[in-house]
């Protein structure tokens, strides 16, 4: 059991077959189509899609397992290298490797001029500029010095392989306790229950979102430029926080992350309307079509029956319906009023229901009809980010380690023979480099210069 | 003179260089290698010089952004990463001859670019999904992948070439025997593969980062999401044959070739399949 998770073939065969579902999932068609398709042909083939999660083969039991055979091939894989990892990574430097000054890359230096002491201490101040620490040993032979780099790069495959478990574990964690959904609000409207992206169920917000302004604007060419949502978030009654929403900037509020996913047109067009009494101007309403509103002073109540963006061409118009104990009219309101009188003075009194003050002492107008909109925002809260983010990075660390730095070991000997002294200068790296004759041939010029000063 | 004009000067230009490349591995004189060289850092440079007239004159419409928003923008900008990473490889290795295998897919590249059709090679505003400052390093950091698969491609190309010759008992004839040495060709395989892999993986991160901000998920199954973490995953199995298995020489050549079938299905092909990914689809 152990040795068939702990083997290569698993991961191949795991990773080939990965690949295999992913090409097969980019191909197959979307869920409902398939779905479809399959009753209207033959109800069995229905039946083997749905058992396979064929048209969403990314969350079916086939793929799970797969991931779960190369996670735990993954870890498996890890426990047995490690210690053989550890043991190369404790390992003593002394005495090096058999054979070293006879088979590796070395260079020879032969000189008479100087004191083996003084020689000595040239080898060991030049190791230490070039790789900050080194070690010694006196042999019967001579003294053999040791200097290194990049001795954690033994870990680098380590690193890649935990930087895949703990993406996975970050997606995991997610997927179990992150919670995705979705919301429309009409503009105006405050909204806190959302919907679940996965499955019918709603999301109980302790708090609730208002959607003050939703904005689209296009470039010349009719292309969309900005998609924009004004919001609030309110809680306990209170507005706690205003912002704007925009593709790309996502909003935070009580740890759930909010984006602008979508949009549309609400059914209702909506007027903003003002009416005045004795001169003086009331504040705005915007109301649709079904709506009502009270007058003040005078137990009335309107009623708006139709809210026209343009009316018998004659531009943006209300038509509004007052109730008191005495009347019950109805009148339409036109946005261009002065205009159309202009060119008809005598309109209002061959069409007394064009009149905005048929409703005496109230006289309304409207300042703008516009179509609402309701701004679709995404929740999002995954408490796996910070694992997936970690994992990310030590991948990048990890790859880099594995690509481009490598384990380098020096051994330089010094020693007596006759009246000269040999010095000879031994290098090995964990990786099949060619920079490992370069760096000897580099210490061995230093060695040089430093001894002719 | 437009840009769009200097980018059709470009590709003529890596064209005659390609021609001037073989004229070299033909002949053999140093003199059309030291030309072909000439004329390949002139288009680069000059395709540097148009593609920042074009960011330039984006600014002046109003709709001022970095060219690399729609896929006209997207092949130019490959062809110039082939070359880039082709010259430095050049320069550090001397080795003018793998230029006849590459140059010519930086010039496909711009000819595709220019003359398929349903590309529009006009500067278009960023509709919202794409104003972001990730655009910049996903891109950049994909494409520098890309390239580098293409040159383990074109790498690939000439080990098999090279090495339906080595059976043969007789002396290898005219141009094959003047290619680098198999065992080169396979390091050189091996390192494009290596930082053609490291570009990708920072891509994907990046893209990753990117859907985070946009979409509200660093994964969500998007086509091109899913074909690049193929491309991905079948890097992943060439290197790791290589370290554990010890795989070497033609199977590496071969992988190479289907590697970049793979990285060219991401880029392009996936474009016909629905998703998130449409802004490149023509």
């Amino acid at each position: 059991m152990w040795s068939f998770f702990s083997s290569v073939k698993l991961t191949i065969a795991a990773l080939v077959l990965i690949v295999l579902v992913f090409i097969a999932a980019t191909f197959l068609p979307p869920d409902d189509v398939v779905q479809t398709f399959a009753h209207q042909f033959s109800p069995g083939a229905a039946e083997i899609i749905l058992f396979f999660h064929l048209s969403d083969l990314y969350h079916s039991p086939l793929f799970y397992l797969l991931m779960t055979l190369l996670s735990l091939n993954l870890i498996i894989c890890s426990i047995n290298r490690f210690p053989a990892l550890w043991r190369q990574y404790k390992a003593p430097h002394f005495p090096e490797p058999a054979d070293s000054f006879d088979n590796l890359p070395q260079s020879l230096i032969v000189t008479e001029a100087k004191e083996v002491s003084k020689i000595k201490l040239i080898v060991k101040s030049c190791l230490e500029k070039k790789y900050r620490s080194s070690e010694e040993v006196d042999t019967e032979i001579g003294s053999i010095f040791y200097a290194e780099k990049g001795r954690f790069s033994l870990f680098d495959v380590c690193i890649v392989h935990l930087s895949i478990l703990v993406m996975i574990a970050g997606a995991i964690i997610g997927s179990i306790f992150g919670l995705e959904a979705n919301i429309n609000i009409k503009e105006g409207e405050s909204v806190n229950i959302a919907t679940l992206a996965k499955g019918d169920g709603i999301q109980q917000l302790n708090f609730s979102v208002r959607c003050d302004k939703f904005i689209v604007e296009f470039y010349e060419d009719g292309t969309p430029k900005t998609y924009r949502s004004d919001l609030s978030f309110i809680k306990n009654g209170q507005v706690q926080r205003r912002g704007t929403l925009l593709v790309n900037h996502p909003l935070t509020f009580d740890k759930i992350r909010f984006y602008q996913s979508s949009f549309g047109a609400a059914p209702e067009i909506k007027a903003t309307v003002t009416y005045t009494v004795a001169g003086k101007k009331s504040g705005s309403l915007a109301l649709a079509a079904g709506d009502t509103f009270d007058l003040p002073d005078s137990k009335a109540r309107g009623v708006v029956l139709r809210v026209e963006e343009n009316f018998m061409q004659m531009g943006p118009a209300i038509k509004l319906r007052i109730i008191s104990q005495k009347k019950d009219i109805q009148f339409w309101v036109f946005q261009q009023l002065d205009n159309l009188l202009a060119m008809k003075p005598d309109l209002l009194k061959e069409m007394p229901i064009f009149n905005p003050g048929l409703f005496t002492p109230f006289v309304f107008s409207i300042d703008r009809v516009e179509q609402t909109y309701y701004t679709g925002l995404h929740l999002v809260r995954d408490p796996g980010i910070p694992l997936v983010a970690l994992g990310g990075l030590l991948m990048i660390v990890g790859l880099i380690i594995v690509f481009f730095i490598s384990y380098q070991q020096f051994w330089v000997r010094v020693e007596k023979e006759g009246a000269k002294i040999r010095i000879s200068i031994a290098g090995r790296s964990n990786r099949n480099d060619q920079q490992i004759q370069k760096r000897i041939d580099s210490l061995c010029r230093q060695i040089n210069e430093e001894m002719k000063t | 003179m437009s840009h769009t004009m200097i980018l059709s000067w470009v590709t003529f230009i890596y064209f005659i260089s390609f021609v001037l490349y073989l004229f070299r591995l033909i002949t053999g004189k140093e003199f059309w290698g030291r030309a072909a060289s000439f004329l390949a850092w002139g288009g680069l440079s000059a395709q540097a010089i148009a593609m920042i007239i074009r960011w330039r004159t984006s600014y002046s419409l109003g709709i001022g952004h970095i060219p690399l928003a729609n896929l006209y923008e997207s092949m130019v900008f490959f062809a110039w990463t082939i070359m880039l990473i082709y010259l430095i490889i050049e320069w550090r290795t001397k080795s003018k001859i793998i230029g006849v295998f590459v140059v010519p897919i930086a010039f496909l590249a711009m000819a595709y670019a220019s003359i398929a059709p349903g590309i529009d090679n006009r500067i278009e505003p960023l509709i919202p999904a794409l104003q972001s400052n990730w655009l910049t390093s996903h891109v950049i950091t994909c494409f520098m992948g890309y390239a580098a698969f293409a040159i383990a491609f074109g790498y690939g190309l000439i080990y098999l070439l090279k090495n339906l010759d080595k059976d043969k008992t007789e002396k290898p004839a005219g141009f094959l025997e003047k290619l680098p040495a198999l065992a080169t060709l396979d390091t050189l395989i091996y390192q494009s593969i290596a930082l053609g892999f490291v570009f990708l993986t920072i891509g994907i991160m990046t893209g990753s980062i990117w859907a985070h901000y946009a979409w509200g998920s660093y994964w969500s199954w998007d086509p091109k999401e899913t074909w690049s973490l193929i491309t991905w995953l079948i890097y992943a199995i060439i290197l790791h044959a290589r370290h554990v298995r010890g795989w070497r020489g033609k199977r590496m050549a071969i992988f190479a070739l289907i590697g970049f079938a793979c990285v060219l299905f991401t880029y392009l092909g996936v474009n016909y399949l629905p998703g998130l990914h449409s802004y490149l689809r023509t």
